[in-house]
């Protein structure tokens, strides 16, 4: 039933040339960059612009350390913290909401509830408003209830922009699946515990690889939630990079880029390694409902 | 059965019947959902009917519909859509164009093309900060890489930014570059999911290049682009950062969006309820736009059915 | 079973909830924690109290400064103070900033803290009137109502705020080029006046001759500047006009109050903002402003030159002579980041020439106060307090200039050495002399937003001096008469 991944031609390396070429064209605001990152700020302003320079790691060290420029005394950032923050942040809310959102989905496809279809719309439609619609009460929802500034309130906050999207990715794979395999395996004494576990999900694994995959990508930049609601100690990379825009000089061009770039790392790690997935969860959660 | 169990168990069976194991499924989710999203929202309406102001010690008084009488009839508040709708449609267009470019160039299997494909997809990991200060800095007349080159072609010094239509276009290459790869990834799904055997079919037939993507290819990516624009749409409906870095709505008020209005009021301002009255004017398009978009999903759906 | 697991549960996440939020405080330990923007002016603070504090009533008191990005920190600090979560005793903050949040609740009134205490009375006597009046007062007070009301604390004032770092523009210039023979003659023939080279010349230059400096240097790359081939275009003048924040109402402000013209004045009862605003000398005064872009580097017709893109201009060697924040000028100094830190010098920045003669350098006062919160014990204010009267002790003050900052204290300026700690010094000291401040009200940010936009339509060429005013006037009179300030 699952549709097969196919592909509508094949083409040699001559192919491969030039789609690197378009391929460089493209990502070459991204390679400008990750070279201002090894520039220094006379490098990076320079006129005209400099392809060839002399590479320095000084960005990447004030990445972490900062050393005073009226002083000369060298201070740690907590840079540190604020990429575990990060990470810790958003995959614990992208991974809690695809256990919830696996959960309702395989409810929605397998038990609908009366109504079932009014529920998924507005579980979307959450997700589809503009997030300054909600940050007002939020705020002050955290003002109240002392969320503001914890780990929690964060990390429930990304869960829930993450939910809706999970929800309708994740059932429309459920919805490929073949329910007669799971009643055959009923039939056969199965807990519903094992069809669960043991029929289910090994076959979407892939789905929400690419689930989650969508969810970092949606999670890892946000700005505006994590400047208002964090604190100095769960403050993330989104917010700490702002420092970079202004104070006692203008943007410091080489050190926002070294944080983007190491930024980029895990968050491009992450999409490599799954990346047939992320195919595969468009074309389902796109094809079918 | 039932029965049974609610003898035995007490609560814990009848909480684990059968009947009811769709909404125990469901219900964590809607739990954490109302939490953080439906309770604000119902929230941030009754604020709209009051004059409440987070900055201030004033017990709020009910002010009814006002709030909204002054948000529609504000001039600025028009402006700010119509270059809200200017800078979607020209933004969504082109991440539609050059989307479904890369799309057809990727749909194609060839050596590397994991790894040429992760150029393409880059734009979108990063943060709409950096990419609004850093295509801030390709437009900088003077010290900027674009300006640079268009330089030697041009008399005077080439000013993005300093007239209105500029300043949109710079936002909209900035945005329509950062998430055009999500275009093409949709489109690709398309062009993937296309029987080969209707390929073959035509090639037997002798078809032209134009008669095949027309009828073959077309009738499977159509509803898809359709999905990708309302998506994108939605989207670009809440741009904010790059507009704030690269123009902060200038020149003038030419580039603020309503997403940048209403950040003002809300943060700046701190006119709670009137922006909450806003927020649900907002609200109200993006559920129409919302409700196309099903619309479109579901045609796809009974397409392929 | 399930109930009490959902409780004991709940209890458990409650707790670790608490337990994320930091360790009880031991009893004689005092934390104060500062919200600052992060950068050297703070950051030296925080270095410096470490080094240096000891607590006078014999307190363990740590200063945990917030170090948040200046292009956040109001948003930020807005969010800490409305959401209620009480996590600053001590606060930087723009001097604008304080009618909202003392409206708020937010700032505490210090007045009878100072009245009680000679020490800090001594020091509100010391600091320079134009500091006491921008950064301390409100409901603002100006430094002729003040000096009139006699000594500080004054009968009748609120004050709220102290220096943290005291701010005022001044012109950073190019010696190379302005002390160069060749183009001192040729500027002297052209214009028949002296191209300013010293400090003293800079005490002599009005906005026509920064004017005319701006025509002068204003070259094509494969010109000579100062007997050098230009390999890219070369601007004489540069002055913040931009969108953001307050990046032209701060200059455009020094134009009007120069030439006699006024902004909304809401220390007088019943003052009117149309008719004032876009009076005749108040739109002189911004034409005279707008003419002067025109030979500025082409950034300035985005209306996205501020005062980062203009210090960017002047350190890689774009631009003769800025007129930017004393705050700004380290990085100019700096070999790595500058590609003139061996050839600035800075004057006071230009003014008005008056009738007599003189000339008047009225501007709008930069940098930061920094405040007590409401919501501490009489043991945190306290010594909160003894941090406020150790910042501004002599010997800090003088270690905070040696290192970038700026005092406002009168007896510390006079010091001899004081001029030469750092170049900028003797114009910043002169300049301070001139300063007044826009408004204090809660409702700043909406008025300076809309004039940012007016103005910036003007700045883009879009519409003229006259119609942005007179747009300007307009609104602010609606907004001002529907918050019951005009009558």
């Amino acid at each position: 039933m699952a549709r097969k991944y196919r592909e509508i031609g094949k083409a040699g390396w001559g192919y491969t040339a030039i789609t690197t070429i378009v391929g460089f064209i493209y990502f070459s605001p991204v390679f400008w960059i990750i070279l201002t990152a090894f520039k220094t700020r006379r490098d990076a302003l320079a006129v005209p612009p400099k392809l060839f320079f002399t590479p320095t790691l000084d960005n990447f060290m004030s990445v972490f350390y900062r050393t005073s420029i009226t002083t000369g005394n060298s201070q740690a950032t907590d840079m540190g913290l604020y990429f575990f923050n990060s990470i810790f942040i958003a995959f614990t809310s992208v991974g809690l909401a695809i256990i919830l959102g696996t959960l309702a989905a395989y409810a929605f496809s397998r038990f609908p509830l009366k109504g079932n279809d009014t529920y998924l719309f507005i579980i979307l439609t959450t997700r589809m408003m503009p997030p300054i619609v909600v940050i007002i009460p939020i705020f002050l929802m955290f003002r109240l209830t002392g969320l503001a500034g914890s780990y929690w309130g964060i990390m429930l906050l990304y869960t829930a922009f993450n939910i809706p999207f999970s929800v309708w990715l994740i059932k429309s794979f459920f919805d490929e699946l073949n329910p007669e395999i799971e009643d055959a395996a009923r039939m056969d004494g199965s807990s519903e515990r094992r069809v669960f576990f043991g029929f289910c999900i090994p076959q979407i694994l892939a789905g929400l690889a690419a689930t989650f995959v969508f969810g970092l990508i949606l999670t890892w930049n946000e700005f505006l939630f994590a400047l208002l609601l964090t604190g100095v100690e769960t403050r993330t990379v989104p917010v700490a990079m702002a420092r970079t825009l202004g104070g006692e000089v203008g943007v410091d061009y080489g050190l926002l880029a070294a944080i983007v770039t190491l930024f980029l790392i895990p968050i491009f790690f992450v999409t490599f390694l799954l990346q047939n997935q992320l195919l595969r969860g468009v074309t389902f959660g796109t094809v079918k409902k | 059965m039932a029965d049974v169990a609610k003898k035995q168990g007490g609560f814990g069976a009848w909480l684990f019947d059968p009947k009811r194991r769709g909404a125990l499924l469901v219900t964590p989710a809607i739990v954490v959902l109302f939490v953080m999203n439906i309770f604000p929202l119902m929230w941030s309406f009754g604020l709209s009917f009051f004059n409440y102001k987070a900055s201030s010690l004033k017990v709020p008084t009910f002010r009814g519909l006002s709030n909204y009488e002054r948000v529609l009839s504000d001039e600025r508040v028009w402006e700010r859509f119509q270059t809200t709708a200017l800078i979607v449609g020209s933004s969504v267009l082109m991440q539609l164009v050059i989307g479904f470019l890369l799309a057809l160039m990727f749909a194609k299997v060839f050596p590397m093309r994991r790894i040429v494909l992760m150029l393409v997809l880059t734009p979108m990991m990063l943060s709409f900060v950096s990419v609004g200060v850093f295509f801030k800095l390709f437009y900088e007349p003077t010290f900027g890489i674009v300006s640079y080159v268009i330089n030697f072609f041009t008399e005077d010094h080439f000013v993005l930014l300093g007239s209105p239509g500029g300043a949109i276009a710079g936002i909209v290459i900035a945005d329509a570059w950062m998430w055009s790869p999500f275009v093409m990834l949709l489109v690709l799904a398309g062009l993937v999911s296309v029987p080969k055997y209707l390929y073959e079919a035509a090639e037997i037939d002798r078809a032209s290049k134009w008669r095949t993507f027309r009828t073959i290819t077309f009738p499977y990516i159509k509803s898809l682009l359709l999905l990708a624009v309302l998506f994108r749409t939605i989207e670009t409906f809440k741009l904010f950062d790059i507009v704030y870095i690269i123009t902060e709505g200038g020149p003038g008020s030419s580039t603020e969006t309503i997403a940048v209005y209403l950040y003002r009021t809300a943060f700046q301002f701190f006119k709670t309820s009137q922006s909450s009255a806003l927020a649900y004017i907002v609200l109200f398009i993006v559920i129409v736009l919302t409700n196309l978009y099903l619309y479109a999903v579901n045609q796809r759906a009974e397409e392929i059915d | 079973m399930i109930k009490r697991n959902i409780l004991s549960g709940l209890m458990g996440a409650s707790v670790l909830a608490a337990g994320l939020g930091g360790a009880p405080a031991f009893a004689g330990d005092i934390t104060i924690t500062m919200a600052a923007p992060d950068w050297p002016p703070t950051r030296f603070m925080k270095e410096y109290f470490d080094q240096n504090y000891t607590s006078p009533d014999g307190h363990t008191t740590t200063l945990d400064m917030d170090f948040i990005p200046w292009p956040s920190f109001y948003e930020r600090v807005a969010a800490s103070l409305t959401s209620g979560e009480q996590k600053y005793q001590m606060i930087v903050t723009d001097s604008q900033w304080l009618g909202a949040f003392v409206e708020g609740g937010y700032y505490m009134d210090l007045t009878d803290r100072i009245k009680a205490d000679p020490e800090l009375s001594a020091i509100l006597k010391d600091l320079h009137p134009a500091l006491v009046s921008a950064y301390s007062t409100y409901p603002h007070k100006t430094r002729a109502q003040l000096e009139e009301l006699g000594d500080a604390p004054a009968d009748g004032v609120h004050y709220y705020g102290f220096p943290q770092f005291p701010d005022t523009y001044v012109t950073y210039y190019r010696q190379d080029i302005f002390c160069h023979e060749g183009e001192m003659a040729a500027f002297q023939a052209k214009y028949d006046t002296n191209l300013p080279c010293s400090y003293e010349d800079w005490q002599d230059t009005d906005w026509t001759k920064w004017g005319q400096v701006g025509e002068f240097f204003q070259r094509e790359a494969g010109e000579m500047l100062a007997g050098e081939t230009l390999s890219d275009d070369f601007y004489g003048i540069a002055y913040q006009a931009g969108k953001g924040y307050d990046f032209s109402t701060m200059q455009v402000n020094g134009f009007v109050w120069q030439q006699g013209g006024d902004i909304w004045d809401e220390t007088v009862k019943g003052a009117q903002a149309e008719g004032v605003v876009n009076s005749d000398v108040a739109v002189a005064a911004f034409d005279e402003y707008l003419s002067m872009l025109k030979y500025m580097p082409p950034v300035n017709q985005t209306g996205q030159m501020d005062i980062f893109v203009i210090q960017d201009l002047f350190m890689q060697g774009k631009v003769g002579a800025i007129i930017d924040w004393v705050g700004l000028g380290e990085p100019v100094l700096d070999e790595s980041a500058s590609t003139v830190h061996d050839k600035s010098a800075f004057g006071p920045a230009p003014g008005s020439r008056q009738a007599d003669g003189s000339i008047d350098r009225t501007g709008n006062i930069g940098g930061q106060p920094f405040v007590l919160t409401t919501w501490n014990s009489d043991e945190v204010v306290n010594e909160a307090l003894n941090v406020v009267k150790w910042w501004l002790s002599a010997e800090t003050q003088i270690e905070a200039v040696a290192n970038g900052g700026q005092s406002g204290l009168r007896s510390v300026m006079a010091k001899s050495e004081y001029n030469g700690l750092r170049p900028w010094n003797r114009a910043h000291v002169e300049m301070l002399d001139w300063q007044k401040d826009v408004w204090h009200i809660p409702e700043f940010f909406e008025l300076l937003t809309q004039q940012q936009e007016e103005f910036d339509k003007a700045i883009t060429g879009q519409i003229s001096a006259k119609e942005a005013l007179d747009a300007v006037a307009k609104f602010q009179q609606d907004l001002l008469e529907d918050g019951g300030y005009i009558e």
